[in-house]
């Protein structure tokens, strides 16, 4: 199965030869050069990931990336020429599951797209969590009978903690098994995704009994008996 | 007390002004009250000496116009001049004695009649013994005079007296002066208080004055105060056309043209370091193009002729070079624009130097450079940003491979009670004392001759001493021609520690001797 992925940089050569790239590694490519048409052509070819550039004419990456989350769960990948605090960290929070910094290489800006698009293990089984359900052939979770929507990088993410409750994770160990980090990365991915899988599984995001902090150490799952 | 006075001008000026005038004072004073006493003495004494002339006048008189047979009408007559010289006098009170002179033959039973109230010691011995030698003229002498149980000035005046039959006597009149006394404690009290008015009036002019002249000068040193802390808009209220005000005027411009020149400045160094971030942003975009057009080409150099082959190799070492310079142009321009936050963390030194090591191994090793590491045992833990630390270290490992002409490194971890240190020793060529000066420099290079192949940016120790200050450590170094160069960086073990000394000798022992 071929993956498509939207290519969004306003920059021409550099999506050109991002397109080059893509394509030797055996990838399909579609393009958008502005802000505003990204999310047209995002729902026009439905990819399956999205390389974000976050300076874009129109509306910024960052305005992109929220439009795109409130109706997918597609993994994006941010771009970023500033690797500044901010930008990474707004990035994050309007729902990008990574990002990379310019001027980045093929070798890298592939592992982190192959990280993104590599499936969730099949020999995995259903899990619950509390009152949580995760069934990692269908991406769904469930409280009771009612559906809750997270992106794949957070279905990951909840899944690898529920599935062994016992055991704390530190980010860098998430860093590597959700993300496929194997040197070490930026914490705050974890931070921020934590954050937000909190504000979509727990029914208090202040007082979480789902994802819980293990303060110096990292996260873990909640016992079973909440 | 002693310190308000080293402080204050104004408490300063007042003391001296109320010291200076307490003593002009107490001086006019003090004159003033003695020559006072000394006029009311002199008045009181001529009055009273001619008052004595009048009575022994008045005696001899009264003698002569008796006619005197024997001793009993003598001792009468004489007995009666007493009461009459008691109350003839003009100035008050008054007491008399006729005393007779000692030694003298006739009359042994005569009495020498005195007052009532008289205390015969008020006429001393000597004054009796001047009396008989002075002939004809009057004797006197200051006396204490007891009134009402008071002791009080008085004044006894003497004269011999020739009283026919019955010899020589002495009259004496002793005179009260407490009039003169009193009159002369009113006046010393009146100068006294006069003069402590005075002193206060003139305390609190002084200060008023000293105050008016004071407070511009003190508002002008807190407003320089101010201006050296930063605070550039400070300015003087100016009133007025006098010196004060032109103070405040001139104050006010140079703060002026300072705060303006200090703007320029700043506007030109945020414009420089901003044009450095726009520019170095600028590039990346382009960078990346090219970076990963260069990567195509590399990884498909096998198909190309050998010319070409080598020509991509070229393109990929340089835009890699270029890469790491635009990098650590980005670093230094955000330490300008004081854009740089620490991630502060607990971490083991040891840990950090073992990754820095491994990361430069591979030079290391092309370099047939061996890197001795002595580390503690027991972990060295410190609050510390790991990334820059590492990324310091790695300077300075790439330095010393650079310049060790391959004899072994050496790095030393060590930790005090409030520092840990490394230090990154090579014993290759070593730099001069000028040299050392400008090591920190950016785009500085020891000897720009130098075959570079290591590949700095130029910027590695400039960076690194920034790292260091963010730290709030110190990044210092050692070298000598020949000898080789020691560079040693200290850390507060925590964010609020302060370093006193360093755990580790710079040089290091072995480099010493």
């Amino acid at each position: 199965m071929t993956h498509r992925i939207l290519v969004v940089d306003d920059d021409d050569a550099l999506r050109e030869m991002v397109g080059l790239v893509l394509n030797s590694s055996g990838y399909e490519t579609v393009f958008a050069a502005d802000g505003i048409s990204a999310v047209d052509v995002f729902r026009e070819q439905n990819p399956d990931l999205v390389l974000l550039d976050i300076m874009l004419p129109g509306q910024s990456g960052i305005e992109v990336c929220r439009e795109i989350r409130s109706f997918s769960g597609t993994p994006i990948v941010m771009l970023t020429a500033k690797g500044e605090t901010d930008d990474v960290v707004a990035g994050l929070e309007a729902g990008a599951d990574d990002y990379v910094i310019k001027p980045h290489n093929g070798v890298e800006l592939m592992a982190r797209i192959r990280a993104r698009l590599r499936p969730i293990g099949d020999d995995a089984g259903t899990v619950t969590i509390g009152p949580l359900t995760l069934d990692p052939q269908t991406f769904e979770v469930r409280r009771g009978q009612e559906p809750i929507p997270l992106t794949p990088l957070e279905f990951k993410l909840l899944h690898t903690l529920a599935a062994k409750p016992q055991q704390v994770f530190s980010r860098e160990m998430l860093l590597d098994q959700v993300w496929g980090y194997q040197y070490k990365a930026d914490t705050r991915l974890v931070n921020v995704h934590v954050q937000r899988l909190r504000s979509k599984v727990e029914e208090d995001p202040e007082n979480p009994k789902i994802v819980m902090t293990v303060r110096g150490h990292g996260y873990r799952a909640g016992s079973d008996s909440l | 007390m002693i310190s308000l006075l080293r402080r204050s001008l104004t408490a300063r000026t007042v003391a001296v002004t109320v010291l200076l005038s307490s003593l002009a004072v107490v001086i006019i004073g003090g004159f003033l009250s003695y020559s006072l006493a000394s006029s009311f003495y002199q008045n009181r004494l001529a009055q009273v000496l001619s008052e004595t002339q009048r009575a022994v006048a008045s005696v001899q008189n009264t003698v002569a116009a008796a006619s005197l047979n024997d001793e009993t009408a003598l001792q009468t007559l004489l007995n009666s001049v007493v009461p009459s010289l008691e109350i003839s006098g003009g100035s008050g009170d008054r007491q008399v004695a006729l005393l007779r002179s000692p030694d003298q033959g006739q009359l042994q039973l005569f009495q020498s009649p005195i007052s009532q109230s008289l205390d015969l010691s008020t006429i001393p011995e000597e004054l009796r013994e001047e009396v008989r030698l002075s002939g004809d003229s009057l004797v006197y002498t200051p006396v204490e005079l007891l009134v009402d149980g008071q002791p009080t000035a008085g004044l006894t005046v003497g004269a011999p007296l020739q009283i026919p039959v019955a010899g020589e006597f002495e009259l004496y009149l002793v005179f009260d002066l407490s009039a003169e006394q009193q009159a002369l404690v009113l006046v010393q009290n009146a100068l006294a208080f006069g003069g402590i008015a005075l002193i206060v009036m003139i305390a609190l002019l002084s200060y008023f004055v000293t105050r008016n002249l004071v407070r511009p000068v003190e508002q002008a040193a807190q407003a320089a105060q101010q201006i050296s802390e930063g605070n550039l808009d400070q300015r003087l209220p100016e009133r007025g056309a006098d010196v004060l005000a032109l103070l405040a005027k001139s104050f006010n411009k140079m703060a002026g043209s300072l705060q303006q020149q200090i703007q320029q400045l700043d506007s030109l160094s945020r414009m420089q370091r901003r044009f450095v971030s726009d520019v170095s942003h600028e590039l990346r975009t382009p960078l990346t193009t090219i970076k990963l057009a260069g990567e195509v080409i590399f990884g498909n150099r096998s198909k190309l002729d050998p010319a070409l082959t080598r020509s991509a190799e070229l393109l990929q070492d340089q835009i890699d070079r270029f890469e790491k310079l635009l990098g650590d142009l980005l670093e230094i321009s955000r330490y300008d624009a004081g854009a740089v936050v620490a991630e502060w963390e607990q971490n083991d030194l040891n840990a950090i130097v073992g990754a820095a090591i491994a990361s430069i191994e591979p030079l290391a090793k092309s370099k047939e450079c061996e890197i001795i590491a002595e580390l503690p045992a027991k972990p060295v833990k410190a609050e510390l940003d790991s990334k820059r630390i590492e990324r310091l270290l790695r300077n300075l490992l790439s330095n010393a491979i650079e310049h060790g002409e391959a004899k072994p490194i050496t790095v030393q971890v060590g930790e005090n009670a409030q520092a840990v240190a490394v230090c990154v020793s090579d014993r290759g060529v070593g730099m001069t004392r000028a040299q050392l000066e400008r090591v920190f420099d950016r785009f500085w290079r020891a000897d720009p001759a130098r075959q570079r192949s290591v590949g700095g940016t130029g910027l590695g120790l400039a960076i690194a001493r920034e790292d260091s200050a963010l730290h709030r450590g110190w990044l210092q170094v050692w070298s000598k021609p020949k000898r080789g160069t020691s560079f040693r960086l200290t850390l507060p073990k925590t964010r609020e520690s302060v370093i006193a000394n360093s755990p580790l000798p710079l040089p290091p022992r072995k480099m010493e001797a």
